[in-house]
């Protein structure tokens, strides 16, 4: 019986490990298959307008990217982009072109969609944030950064239509990164933040990081929170930190502003702040006079 | 050059060699001596003439596409650079807005050479409406830069002759720079052989921003049409000189090569002498100091050398050598270096037109279509191209179509 037993597991576990490999072998052919699945749904008629179509649409993945936007397509990779859905429309005497950017996770979307985005441009609620312009309309919305752009009578409406359109087949997530929440609204600069994948600062070893900038008066600071993988990977970020402005300027020991605290300053970059708060290093680069405060308040917040 | 019009491996190490060594006669530094533990801090930064501007240039400028850290250019100024590239299509013009926030905050606008870039609009508008929505575009970059005139004005990304010749961007141009809006006008593009011949044709340009990197070594065409350009009276600023962005040779190229890649790349580039500077995109303090330490030693070091004759880099960048050993492994005699060579230009260079006529320069039946009897390929590269994936990739491309 326990013989039996013993084999009918084997059996089990065997047709378990077997319909995983099969899966695996098959997920991958049908992924890029899925995504562009998943785009074309969201583009799928009736079309607000009603627009017509002028070609079937285009998809572009990451190795073909560069063909439809060219050197802009690094950034987008940099952020973990997996797939385009591109179509042009044509209702009435307006034409628009719809650019859906499929990334891999919503932080990378509103990555690449703040790296685009000026505090300056004028803001719209749709999505997790978007904004407009003269014949543009771009929101970030889940793990999809959407741009549409058109020309001719009537475009800002019927841009706006497709925004609206498209956000409620899209649904998900409709708020930006969550830390960004726990970080300091008082002088933050609206629409400032940012989350940089590559070289934030101009130093690589703090990348990921949320940058945000703050003002007071005519100073501008910078706030950022640098996530590493763990409470040593942080510790090593400061160090080099340390290193960077002991060669280029100078660099002290701050135990005052709490757990790895420096205060560091060059000529090209000015004064800053840092400490660690587990695998977070929070940073301020040309820091008010309340910026070792501003960094305490950071540290109690983050997990 | 070899016969069918490429240079060999050792032309391609050798030659810039030579150059290396008379342009460091100019800058008094010793090739014989280079090495990577010799301090060139003290050696003079290598400057050179941009064409006919008059414009004299440390041989590293910066482009600062990939930059939005004010410190990075307040840094590279410190070290010497003196001209700053950037374009109004960066971060949807928050690159200029920075660019020029910086000059001005360090008031140093009489001693930089600024450049930005403008591209067509609409290719359906009629000539009066390209050249006044080109003039309003640039009003917006110079507002954008809070500066009344540039150094340079590009045509941005022209990639075809047509476009090139364009009238509305054309007189746009001219127009700005009779208003004094900018010192000179250039044209930027990465269809280098089409577009710069017509430049050349044209007469107009000052200035051609132009791709050049490792990966065109073996690229007669390339390089001898921007020779042409140069010694025409334009002057020539090389981008992309480190493979990056659309010039990955391949995907799966890493991105971190080794550290003596990058300054022996830029240092390639750099030892062609019609070339008056580069523009690497560095993002970091790091890479910065790393690619400017060029702009006063262009001898190559001996890990530099390693790496420019190591064939790894080469062999993952699957560059067609051109030795044509492929070919009596194909079933069908099809000419697979032509094929290859298409594959270069229509992929790595987007150079559809030219990957046209690669292909229809091939015997009939020895071409693309004669892959057609394949299911997949199963030829070999003797040099680990993967023949059949680019064959694959090939027949995806527009440019197969047009030859159906």
């Amino acid at each position: 019986m326990l013989r039996h037993s013993l084999l009918r597991t084997i059996a089990l576990v065997s047709i378990a490990l077997a319909a995983t490999y099969v899966q695996a072998q098959s997920s991958a052919p049908r992924t890029a298959d899925a995504a562009q699945r998943q785009l074309a749904s969201l583009l799928r008629e009736p079309f607000p307008g009603p627009a017509r179509a002028q070609a079937p649409p285009s998809f572009y993945g990451p190795e073909s990217l560069y063909q439809y936007i060219d050197g802009g397509a690094d950034i987008y990779l940099l952020y973990d982009f997996k797939g385009l859905l591109h179509q042009d429309f044509k209702s009435g005497s307006a034409e628009l072109t719809v650019d859906i950017y499929q990334m891999d996770q919503t932080e990378d979307a509103f990555g690449i969609y703040a790296a685009e985005r000026s505090p300056t441009y004028k803001f719209v609620s749709i999505g997790g944030e978007g904004y407009r312009d003269k014949g543009v309309f771009n929101f970030l919305q889940d793990h999809y950064y959407v741009k549409l752009s058109g020309s001719g009578a009537n475009v800002d409406g019927l841009l706006d239509q497709f925004a609206r359109l498209l956000s409620e087949r899209i649904g998900g997530v409709r708020t930006l990164p969550a830390l960004l929440v726990k970080l300091p609204r008082e002088h933050r600069v609206p629409h400032s933040e940012q989350y940089v994948r590559k070289d934030p600062l101009g130093h690589a070893f703090l990348a990921p990081a949320y940058v945000v900038a703050y003002a007071q008066g005519k100073q501008e600071s910078k706030l950022v929170v640098s996530v590493a993988n763990n409470p040593q990977e942080a510790k090593s970020r400061v160090e080099q930190l340390t290193k960077h402005f002991q060669q280029s300027g100078e660099c002290a020991s701050a135990p005052e502003l709490g757990e790895g605290g420096i205060r560091a300053k060059n000529n090209y970059e000015g004064r800053m702040i840092a400490r660690t708060q587990g695998r977070y290093v929070i940073a301020l680069l040309n820091p008010q006079e309340n910026g070792a405060e501003i960094l305490k308040t950071v540290a109690r917040s983050l997990p | 050059m070899s016969d069918q019009g490429s240079w060999n491996r050792r032309e391609f190490i050798v030659k810039p060699i030579l150059w290396a060594g008379t342009a460091s006669v100019f800058a008094k530094a010793d090739l014989l001596l280079a090495s990577p533990t010799r301090d060139t801090s003290a050696s003079p930064i290598l400057q050179r003439i941009l064409g006919k501007t008059g414009l004299t240039l440390p041989v590293v400028s910066m482009g600062v596409m990939n930059a939005d850290v004010p410190g990075l250019l307040r840094r590279a100024y410190e070290l010497g650079i003196r001209h700053f590239d950037t374009a109004a299509g960066y971060q949807n013009g928050r690159n200029e807005e920075m660019v020029g926030q910086v000059i001005k905050e360090m008031g140093v606008r009489d001693k930089v050479v600024i450049s930005t870039k403008q591209p067509s609009g609409s290719r359906s508008q009629n000539a009066a409406a390209a050249k006044k929505q080109f003039v309003e575009k640039v009003d917006g970059s110079l507002r954008r830069l809070q500066m009344d005139h540039v150094d340079i004005l590009y045509h941005h990304a022209v990639d075809s002759a047509e476009d090139a010749q364009a009238e509305g961007p054309l007189e746009a141009l001219q127009s700005l720079k009779k208003d004094g809006k900018t010192r000179f006008i250039g044209i930027s593009t990465h269809k280098t052989v089409d577009v710069l011949s017509e430049a050349i044709r044209l007469g107009l340009f000052d200035v051609g921003l132009v791709m050049l990197n490792y990966t065109m070594a073996h690229d007669a065409g390339i390089l001898s049409t921007i020779e042409k350009a140069a010694n025409s009276g334009m002057g020539i600023i090389a981008m992309k000189t480190q493979a990056g962005g659309t010039v990955r040779p391949d995907a799966k190229l890493p991105k971190e090569l080794p550290a003596a890649s990058q300054t022996a790349l830029l240092k390639w580039a750099l030892n062609h002498e019609f070339i008056t500077t580069a523009i690497p995109g560095f993002s970091t303090y790091e890479h910065l100091e790393q690619d400017f330490s060029v702009a006063r030693n262009l001898a190559y070091t001996h890990e530099e050398e390693r790496f420019l004759a190591d064939k790894t880099f080469a062999s993952k960048a699957e560059f067609c050598q051109q030795c044509g050993e492929c070919r009596k492994d194909c079933p069908k005699q099809v000419d697979i270096p032509v094929l290859m060579r298409s594959h270069m230009y229509a992929v790595q260079y987007q150079n559809i037109g030219m990957a046209r006529d690669m292909l229809a320069s091939r015997a009939p039946g020895r071409g693309l279509e004669a892959c057609a009897a394949c299911e997949s390929c199963h030829v070999t590269c003797r040099n680990t191209v993967q023949i059949g994936r680019k064959i694959e990739q090939l027949k995806a491309l527009p440019v197969s179509q047009l030859l159906t």
